[in-house]
């Protein structure tokens, strides 16, 4: 056992550090810049796509390099992507797709030039996502699907250029057969978005109707009826990202900064021994998640697989997300209440209480937390 | 030892219901938040003639002489209804100040428009720098003859834009945190000199930041006595605390009922989601924390009915336990709803915005905790 980084591992977070330190925008120029950030991360070697593996353009990274990667990342703030493509959909395309699909798809998603939506829930079908019944049905010359139905809590769907989308083509046999995953364009006949407007008056997610949808059947990923076995793959790979350790890391940080820029007495809120240790005890169990991420990665990096640990990390991730959270909320004082395009009180005060709102969603999406250790229970520690 | 509403309280609490019902539909609730005042005048004319705003002071004063139990009967059925009307500023915050700590001359004038109807007032306490300290006024109000000159600026006033009156606090004497040398002003709310910054807040009432810029009161202005601001603060914050700890049982019995509800009738994994056990318990645990919630509030609203020794530490305790069950059972309503949850078209997240927002006002829990056991 040894706790270091190899001399190696530290020369390539020294060569992180120095690409950000180079190529990261400054100031308001990391709104206008983004484009240029990308395109410099690309220009690394496929530092755009970390996750992607080398015959896909992706840096071939070991998973402690990964590691390093996104910590330095997340430590310097860098823009973030959204996930649809890059990260959820692009590992089953790489998977499952075919050869066509991939050259088709993959550039787009790359690029960011096309954004892409997760069509899976439905009204009937949240934690029981094999509930599904937007019915997909093959024309009879077989050359398309005819889609109709419903979707629900699809996010970014206003914005989405295209939909990666469960569907049912058969209802015989068990739910989670005759699923099968199309993709198509938003802007396809039939296809209808609604706002759905959320706590604390956002929109970003909404309702999409589909009605008789026709997609060409080589938008089908892979096999009909196989559509479960790609998406479980698929939400996997979104469980693992929702953790956010890396960001909580940060975020802890800046609620302290938070708390000690709020004068109480003679001294600040930092001072206050009910709320100091209450960031105590989250630092505390944040390095042990922390560990317990590297765990999940040195298995994986010894060809092993992520091992039963890893399955905590949403879990966990989430729940300490949300109590950093409610901290920064504390900090804000009366201010917490200020709304509207108006502030008061200190800086962080309104970005606190959008975050507490929007924060509540975490442990709801990608399998909500009580789901979650139902599938814990029974896959990891054998019972029933 | 009795602990029955009388058939005054009853018909108060029914006709409270009753309004609610007839007026308070969510989508109402939020077609009057969206308003520029953000609440119905017509209603508040209506919370007049039915007395509510008569309800706890003293008969010599045009009042119904009703106690802190009849104001928490209002609140928790107003915490139900999530009602929007300024009752809490006016009656409960500058009223109770004013009742008693008010001279003559201002209950004949403020009070007894407060009770018909034609007055809403609100009480501009909080600064910056404060964090949860009534009694870190920088406001100064410095003598000149006969009257005072009043500048600073005053945070989160809430109905600061609808009200005629304000109470302010301001420092006559001391340091910035000094208990003593506060002294509590009853200003013109269009004074010369006062000017505000309006908003909405996030549970969908309107407050304001208000600045006051050589603002000249007269000595008569004084609610209570010169450098006694803090006998004056204490009282408000401990009526508040009452007052927002059954908005906060109403709040709360609602978020728990509805999520039964929802529970029943949802269905995944062919089954409705109130046979799963982890959710049965979790609700289950809502439940508790609203009947304790419920059961302190009562028993501190008592105590300070009979002006009891223990009352302030109760209230201590109260708003602590309130703080931390509201958060129990918001969090969890807005969880077992799923996505459904976190949409602003169910009325639990308004509900839960407002418990969060209750939390923040006149201390937070760690604030009356470390009070409690100190
Ligand atoms: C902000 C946000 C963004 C989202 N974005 C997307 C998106 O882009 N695409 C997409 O397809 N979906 C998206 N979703 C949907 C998300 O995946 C679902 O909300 C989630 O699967 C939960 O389903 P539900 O909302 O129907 O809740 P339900 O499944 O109805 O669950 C309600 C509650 O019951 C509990 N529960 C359910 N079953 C059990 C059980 N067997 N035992 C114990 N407890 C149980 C849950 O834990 C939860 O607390 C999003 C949701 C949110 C809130």
């Amino acid at each position: 056992m040894d706790i270091e980084f190899s001399e190696e591992d530290l020369a390539f977070q020294q060569e992180v550090r120095s690409f950000i330190e180079e190529n990261l925008p400054k100031g308001m120029d990391l709104w206008t810049k983004r484009g240029d950030w990308f395109k410099a991360l690309r220009e690394k070697g496929g530092w755009d796509v970390p996750k992607w593996p080398p015959e896909f353009g992706g840096p071939g990274f070991t998973p402690t390099q990964r590691y390093i990667f996104d910590m330095e990342m997340a430590r310097h703030s860098t823009p973030p992507q959204l996930p649809f493509g890059v990260t959820m959909l692009a590992p089953i395309l790489m998977a499952y797709g075919s050869k066509e699909q991939q050259d088709r798809f993959l550039p787009g998603i790359r690029d960011g030039s096309v954004n892409w939506c997760q069509g899976y829930s439905e009204p009937g079908a949240g934690s029981d996502l094999a509930n599904l019944k937007t019915k997909a049905e093959l024309t009879e010359d077989g050359k398309h699907y005819i889609v109709n139905g419903q979707k629900i809590w699809t996010t970014l769907a206003h914005i989405a250029h295209w939909i990666f989308c469960l569907t049912r083509t058969s209802s015989a046999g068990a739910k989670q057969e005759g699923i099968t995953f199309l993709l198509f364009p938003m802007d396809s006949p039939g296809v209808e978005v609604r706002p759905i407007i959320t706590l604390g008056g956002s929109h970003t997610v909404n309702e999409v109707y589909l009605t008789d949808v026709k997609v060409p059947v080589e938008n089908r990923v892979g096999e009909e009826g196989k559509g479960w076995t790609y998406a479980k793959g698929l939400l996997a790979h979104e469980r693992t990202g929702l953790a956010g350790i890396q960001n909580s890391v940060l975020a802890l940080e800046k609620a302290k900064e938070n708390a000690a820029s709020i004068k109480v007495g003679d001294g600040t809120l930092l001072d206050v021994p009910a709320f100091r240790n209450k960031l105590g005890a989250l630092e505390a169990e944040l390095l042990a998640l922390e560990f317990t991420e590297l765990r999940t990665l040195a298995s994986v990096a010894a060809g092993g697989s992520p091992g039963p640990e890893s399955s905590i990390l949403k879990l966990k991730g989430t729940e300490i997300q949300q109590r950093i959270q409610e901290l920064n909320l504390e900090a804000a004082g009366v201010y917490a209440a200020v709304w509207g395009n108006k502030a008061a009180g200190p800086k962080f005060a309104k970005g606190a209480m959008s975050a507490y709102l929007g924060g509540r969603a975490t442990t709801i999406y990608g399998g909500a937390s009580e789901v979650q250790k139902d599938v814990i229970s029974k896959n990891v520690l054998g019972l029933g | 030892m009795d602990l029955s509403y009388t058939e005054e309280q009853q018909m108060l609490r029914d006709s409270v219901q009753k309004f609610i019902e007839d007026n308070y539909d969510i989508s109402e609730r939020n077609k009057l938040t969206a308003t520029d005042e953000g609440f119905s005048r017509d209603n508040w004319k209506q919370f007049a003639e039915l007395g509510w705003l008569a309800m706890p002071f003293a008969e010599e004063d045009g009042g119904l002489g009703g106690s802190p139990v009849d104001t928490m009967i209002l609140m928790e059925e107003f915490g139900k209804g999530l009602v929007v009307e300024p009752f809490f500023p006016t009656v409960v915050l500058a009223g109770s100040a004013l009742s008693q700590f008010g001279s003559a001359d201002q209950k004949a004038e403020v009070l007894a428009g407060i009770i018909d109807g034609s007055i809403i007032a609100t009480f501009a306490y909080a600064e910056e720098g404060a964090h949860h300290n009534l009694d870190h006024v920088a406001t100064t109000a410095t003598k000149d003859g006969d009257f005072y000159t009043l500048s600073g600026t005053k945070s989160v006033v809430l109905n600061a834009a609808s009200a005629d009156r304000m109470l302010v606090s301001a420092r006559t004497s001391g340091d910035v945190s000094d208990e003593a040398g506060i002294t509590v002003f009853l200003v013109d709310a269009g004074a010369d000199g006062i000017s505000r910054d309006d908003y909405p807040t996030v549970d969908g009432l309107r407050a304001s930041e208000v600045t006051l810029k050589d603002v000249k009161v007269p000595a008569s202005a004084i609610v209570g006595k010169e450098g006694s601001g803090h006998d004056v603060l204490e009282a408000v914050s401990n009526r508040a605390i009452l007052a927002l700890a059954a908005e906060s049982v109403g709040a709360m019995e609602k978020l728990y009922t509805d999520t039964i509800a929802y529970t029943k009738q949802r269905v995944q994994f062919d089954h409705p989601l109130s046979e799963f056990q982890v959710l049965k318990h979790r609700m289950t645990e809502m439940f508790m924390e609203h009947s304790l919630a419920k059961s302190l509030t009562m028993k501190a609203t008592m105590l300070e009915t009979q002006g009891s020794d223990e009352t302030q530490r109760t209230i201590h305790a109260l708003k602590y336990l309130i703080g931390k069950s509201s958060r129990f059972v918001g969090q969890n309503a807005v969880q077992l709803h799923g996505g459904m949850g976190m949409t602003e078209e169910l009325r639990i997240a308004h509900y839960f915005k407002r418990l969060a927002i209750i939390d923040s006002q006149f201390g937070n829990t760690d604030h009356h905790l470390t009070r409690f056991v100190a």
